[in-house]
């Protein structure tokens, strides 16, 4: 008799998604499917607008990420207005950059403490009324009030710079509209109101360690589960380096070999491509010389780390070799690793803060520059979900007349597809019941990726959580159901 | 970890929800309509959704008043009550009751402010700005209630 398995929707994720698990008469799994049901649809809307607004109303994508969204649609339209990322002045690229930095880092600590840490803790067996963030704050205080404070620093420079902890307004085409004043610099860097950077950069390896730590414990989970071969994809800096505003696109595959070779991001398009599938709303990007079924990559920390040669900051760079040491490989391909990898990158982002609140550039006033007109523009970040592009063109009048995002959580739609078919493949097939450690991992895999569905599609949900089992007939024949 | 400060009395008001849905927009109008009138009386803040830190937030102050809209219907137009805490929580993602945050304060900061919950009834909560008929109403005696009281 073949079955049917619905999990619908998936739990601490950001945005409204299904899983779909289909069994054969044997309990065998078939096939498997996760499935993105909503969709706002900002690409098309935003046509007729003018350029300038872009920044602004994109951001209105997520409230988790906007300021990724801002940054990547600004870089986009400062080409719009004739001015590359390397003409912007000096002090409105050094804005930019503690904005993302801090965005990173305090939507990694959200990731890492709100969303992912009961599955580490608590383990994947552990009952549902453990797996949330109040029963971390229960039996982890101090971690939990370490998780707070570092996610409020990330929002509070984030505040500083663009008015608000979300949906603020930094970027204007061609540079900044805001300064920071010595006293709001100094306000992260005293330490008198709130912990300062380096109380940052000390909590973040403790993270670190935390997390190599539990890796050695726990290194034969964290090496199997969900694991399978893929591409990885990120963007790097003319040395070879971790490199998250504005670098080169470069690809590698799951043994090391290089697929895209540290391409301008301008051409993006020459290597790309997005297919579509009928029972999602997210779309598939992959590289086009590969090929549909071979082409696409993963992103975000973990392809970040295996794709770029050296983190340009001491304490990650430390960090990263250990990460690989311990790993004992040279590229990984197993989905918990994530989560260390994104542990790294936020030591980064707290390293590369201080060195920008320490340099006298951040606090300048030459805001912005304007160069001759053009019709296209394309802004590429890494958000810390992964590679984010926008892409925009006008008519003569400035009003955008195609928009085109490749938003981090679709790179990763291959990948977590794949690790829904792993769980499906090792823990539910052949099993015959559904339990809620079944389900809970199915969720776990996902998670790992952090996927903003909401940006993905541009849809915001609730998430509940429901299995459904169907006989070959397609008759509900068992069904369980949580929010 | 620096301590959370105690010992200064403040106020502040938390008005949850979505201007853009309708009446979903209570407590974002609400905390607008109080800040015109009382500008000094409170602190005010405003969310679409309550998140794990701002049990930090509520560690500042003496008493906090959450206020969001509500679907159930009430004679006055309002309920105002206090907000017991509860290990209550979402389980689906990162935002949280105010019974939660309330509670995560307590867990966490070892500080309890006095809250309150005050609920203004809506009926319309599709896409669109601007209340509906009865929420306008109820919003108004919400706000007279509200500024009667000795806070």
């Amino acid at each position: 008799m073949s079955r049917k398995i619905t999990i619908d929707p998936i739990t601490r994720v950001e945005g409204h998604g299904r899983v779909t698990i289909h069994l054969d008469e044997y309990g065998q799994v078939k096939d498997s499917f996760f499935h993105i049901v909503e969709f706002r649809g900002f690409e098309r809307f935003i046509q007729g607008h003018p350029y300038w607004e872009a920044p602004v109303l994109v951001q209105r994508l997520c409230g988790i990420c906007p300021v990724s969204h801002h940054l990547a649609a600004a870089k986009a339209i400062d080409q719009i207005v004739g001015v590359d990322p390397e003409n912007l002045s000096p002090t409105a690229t050094r804005l930019r950059r503690l904005m993302h930095y801090a965005q990173i880092f305090q939507s990694h600590a959200l990731h890492f403490f709100y969303l992912a840490s009961p599955d580490l803790l608590f383990g994947l067996d552990a009952p549902v009324e453990k797996r949330n963030v109040v029963a971390v704050a229960v039996e982890n205080r101090e971690l939990a009030v370490k998780g707070i404070t570092m996610r409020k620093f990330g929002q509070e420079v984030i505040k500083a710079v663009a008015g608000k902890k979300i949906h603020g307004i930094l970027a204007v085409p061609g540079g900044v509209h805001n300064i920071l004043s010595e006293a709001e610099r100094d306000y992260f860097l005293d330490g008198k109101e709130i912990e300062n950077i380096d109380t940052m950069i000390t909590w973040t390896q403790e993270m670190v360690h935390f997390m190599r730590d539990y890796h050695l414990k726990n290194k034969k989970m964290l090496d199997e589960f969900a694991a399978f071969p893929s591409g990885h994809l990120g963007m790097v800096n003319d040395e070879g380096g971790m490199e998250l505003y504005h670098g080169k696109l470069r690809a590698k595959d799951s043994e090391g070999r290089t697929t895209l070779p540290d391409v301008d991001t301008n051409d993006y398009q020459q290597y790309f491509t997005e297919a579509t599938a009928q029972w999602s709303y997210m779309k598939f990007p992959y590289l086009t010389q590969l090929g549909r079924e071979n082409g696409w990559n993963r992103v975000g920390p973990m392809a970040r780390m295996n794709i770029c040669d050296f983190i340009p900051t001491p304490l990650a760079e430390e960090a990263r070799k250990e990460y690989f040491e311990l790993a004992g490989k040279k590229m990984v391909n197993s989905t918990m690793y994530s989560h260390w990898a994104r542990l790294i990158e936020m030591l980064h982002c707290a390293e590369e803060m201080k060195v920008l609140l320490h340099d006298p550039a951040l606090l300048g006033t030459d805001l912005e520059r304007t160069g001759v007109a053009r019709s296209k523009g394309i802004g590429i970040i890494e958000a810390p979900r992964g590679t984010l592009t926008h892409h925009y063109e006008v008519d003569d009048k400035g009003m955008i007349t195609r928009c085109n995002l490749i938003v981090s959580t679709t790179h990763n739609n291959d990948a977590m597809n794949h690790a829904v078919k792993w769980v499906a493949d090792h823990v539910i097939s052949r099993k015959g019941t559904i339990t809620e450690s079944m389900l809970n991992q199915v969720e776990v895999a996902i998670r790992a990726y952090d996927p903003c569905l909401s940006c993905a599609t541009q849809a915001l949900g609730k998430m509940a959580l429901k299995a459904e089992l169907y006989d070959h007939n397609g008759k509900l024949i068992d069904e369980r159901y949580k929010d | 970890m620096k301590d959370i400060k105690t010992d200064v009395v403040k106020r502040l008001i938390i008005g949850i929800g979505n201007s853009a849905r309708a009446d979903d927009g209570l407590g974002w109008i609400f905390v607008n309509k109080i800040k015109d009138r009382l500008p000094d009386a409170f602190d005010y803040e405003l969310r679409y959704q309550l998140q794990v830190e701002d049990s930090e937030l509520i560690c500042h102050y003496d008493t906090v008043i959450f206020v969001d809209a509500t679907k159930a219907s009430h004679a006055s137009g309002f309920e105002l009550k206090p907000c017991e805490i509860a290990e209550h929580y979402y389980f689906s993602s990162h935002a949280q009751n105010p019974e939660t945050v309330v509670y995560l304060a307590q867990t966490l900061y070892e500080v309890q402010p006095k809250a309150y919950v005050l609920g203004i009834s809506g009926k319309e909560w599709e896409l669109g700005e601007g209340l509906s008929t009865d929420a306008e109403l109820n919003l108004i005696r919400a706000i007279d209630h509200f500024i009667s009281l000795d806070w």
